[in-house]
């Protein structure tokens, strides 16, 4: 009995002392979000970027990150509001933060502070040709964290299908920078990688609803994403033998040139256009026949007592 | 070619058998997977039409898995059933059930041409005759050759596609940079000319045109009416049976 009634003091207390960092992060950050959720629009700053200033708080506590206080990313941000002692950083943070500052000018920090969690993931970005051109070649397109999952303050799980690398939303949100024209011209991207997508079976089952065909990270890689042409690549050479194999069980060489973004070589090019011309031809002549038979039929009707034979 | 009801003592029966049970059945598992492919597989061939009609379409299918799989198991049977038919026609002459007969043959013949234009001629009015056809016209002479260059096209094609690691053993090397593009357009837009086909020649034809209307039983019995068999297949008719023919020019 009285083991029963421990049990009932000490379960509440537990559960409160889980939630209680919740809570705390909870009421850190609705300090914030006093202000930021209620804020519209963008605001300059001296360096002449522009900064949206709202932070939708409903979502962002509906998020993964919604346990998390502001200050956890925003370490700048110790004290409220906004002085920025930056002693507080630690220095592997603020050493990323330097070298990603030219893609973030406004809030470096937060932008590096994903690996305090994620760390090991992160160095694989950093590693792969989505990071190096940010650190190593300083430009700022892409891609880091935020490019492909969005806002960090509505970051959703991946299985959600309203999450912008899930499934549903991978295509389009890989399309946004290997879909655009500077971009691929500037980079000297394959060129036609989201319409041969499209029109492969793969990119058409997936239109369907197909659960278990492959989106663009499924041959790819996500996080340490390499460029076609590096040897480590999955989908570099005979690598693709092992890559096709995940779905098709012994994918052989002569398998594997069977998906590809390059668009489609003269023969097949060439056949769909005679085959085109075959259908038109072949739909012309039964068009016709049938029209006309039925005309004659109709004429026969109306004008002709005996008709034929 | 087989007569049946031998009753009539003066050799003019009421009906004549057309095709046998095994045609038949051939025909019912022909149309059957060809009407599952062809709903099946349209949602994949236009699977980005607008509005998400596809997907819709699809999900009627029970979904793109189970779809596919119908997609398949429908394409399979029908490459059996055509083997199967081609060694039935085999074993026909084989066994001396059936002979080659300009009149009765479904081999397409020059006369065709003529019988083609002859009717065209006859649709403008600028014949009073229209063709006169053995036992096959040019229009089923031709709807049953469109089957044929069907399975040879869309039905190896298809093979290949649903078992890619199977075929590719045979592919040679050098074509593997096109031959599974090659494939898929082969498969797609061939099978877009076999439904287009049916559609409008094999529907009006058999079904739409108002003497079949709506559609000729044949398909089950098998069988045709003499009166039948001589307004539509006259050379045929004078074949089986002369001494009538004669009578009547008498």
């Amino acid at each position: 009995m009285t083991y029963k009634k421990v049990i009932y003091c000490v379960l509440p207390l537990l559960v409160l002392a889980l939630l209680l960092p919740v809570a705390a992060s909870a009421q850190e950050s609705a300090s914030c979000l006093a202000c930021h959720s209620s804020m519209k629009g963008r605001i300059k700053t001296t360096g002449g970027n522009l900064i949206e200033l709202n932070v939708d708080s409903e979502q962002f506590q509906a998020s993964v990150h919604g346990a998390l206080a502001c200050t956890d990313c925003h370490m700048k941000f110790t004290d409220n509001p906004h002085s920025s002692p930056e002693a507080s950083v630690p220095q592997d943070v603020l050493s990323l933060s330097s070298k990603i500052s030219k893609k973030y000018p406004v809030d470096p920090v937060a932008a590096a502070a994903c690996g305090k969690c994620h760390g090991e993931i992160y160095q694989k970005v950093l590693k792969s040709v989505h990071g190096r051109n940010i650190t190593e070649k300083h430009q700022t397109d892409g891609a880091l964290c935020v490019d492909c999952h969005g806002s960090p303050h509505y970051i959703l799980p991946v299985k959600n299908p309203a999450s912008k690398v899930s499934r549903e939303q991978q295509v389009e949100t890989c399309g946004r920078c290997h879909g655009d024209k500077q971009i691929i011209e500037k980079y000297k991207l394959e060129e036609n990688v989201m319409d041969s997508f499209k029109e492969s079976f793969h990119g058409r089952k997936l239109h369907l609803g197909h659960t278990k065909v492959p989106v663009c990270a499924s041959c790819h890689n996500s996080h340490d994403i390499r460029s076609k042409n590096d040897p480590n690549s999955p989908v570099f050479g005979n690598n693709r033998l092992q890559t096709c194999g995940k779905c098709h069980k012994g994918a052989n060489e002569k398998f594997i040139p069977a998906i590809t973004h390059k668009r489609p070589g003269p023969i097949p090019h060439y056949t769909e256009k005679a085959l085109i011309f075959l259908v038109l031809g072949v739909f012309t002549f039964i068009i016709s026949h049938v029209l006309l038979e039925a005309f004659s039929d109709i004429r026969d009707a109306i004008f002709r007592k005996g008709g034929h034979e | 070619m087989s007569e049946t009801s031998t009753t009539a003592a003066k050799g003019i029966p009421k009906e004549i058998e057309r095709f046998d049970v095994i045609f038949r059945i051939q025909h019912v598992v022909m149309f059957t997977t060809f009407l599952l492919l062809s709903f099946t597989g349209w949602g994949l061939k236009y699977a980005q039409a607008p509005a998400g009609v596809s997907s819709w379409w699809i999900r009627v299918w029970g979904g793109a898995e189970t779809a596919g799989i119908i997609h398949r198991v429908a394409g399979v049977t029908m490459l059996l059933d055509f083997i199967w038919h081609v060694i039935y026609l085999f074993y026909l002459f084989a066994t001396k059930r059936m002979t080659i007969n300009l009149k009765t043959t479904i081999i397409p013949l020059p006369k065709d041409i003529f019988d083609v234009i002859q009717n065209f001629l006859y649709f403008f009015g600028l014949s009073k005759q229209k063709a006169r056809f053995g036992k096959f016209s040019y229009a089923q002479k031709f709807d049953y050759w469109a089957v044929f260059w069907g399975m040879f096209i869309i039905g190896f094609s298809g093979f290949a596609l649903a078992f890619p690691m199977l075929v590719s053993h045979i592919v040679p090397s050098f074509t593997t940079a096109w031959i599974w593009e090659l494939l898929s357009i082969m498969h797609s837009d061939e099978a877009l000319l076999a439904i287009v086909f049916i559609l409008f020649w094999h529907f009006y034809n058999e079904h739409l045109k108002p003497e079949n209307f709506p559609m000729s039983w044949l398909w089950i019995t098998g069988k045709i009416s003499t009166e039948k068999l001589k307004h539509h297949h006259p050379i045929e008719y004078e074949l089986l049976f002369p001494d009538e023919k004669k009578s009547r020019k008498d």
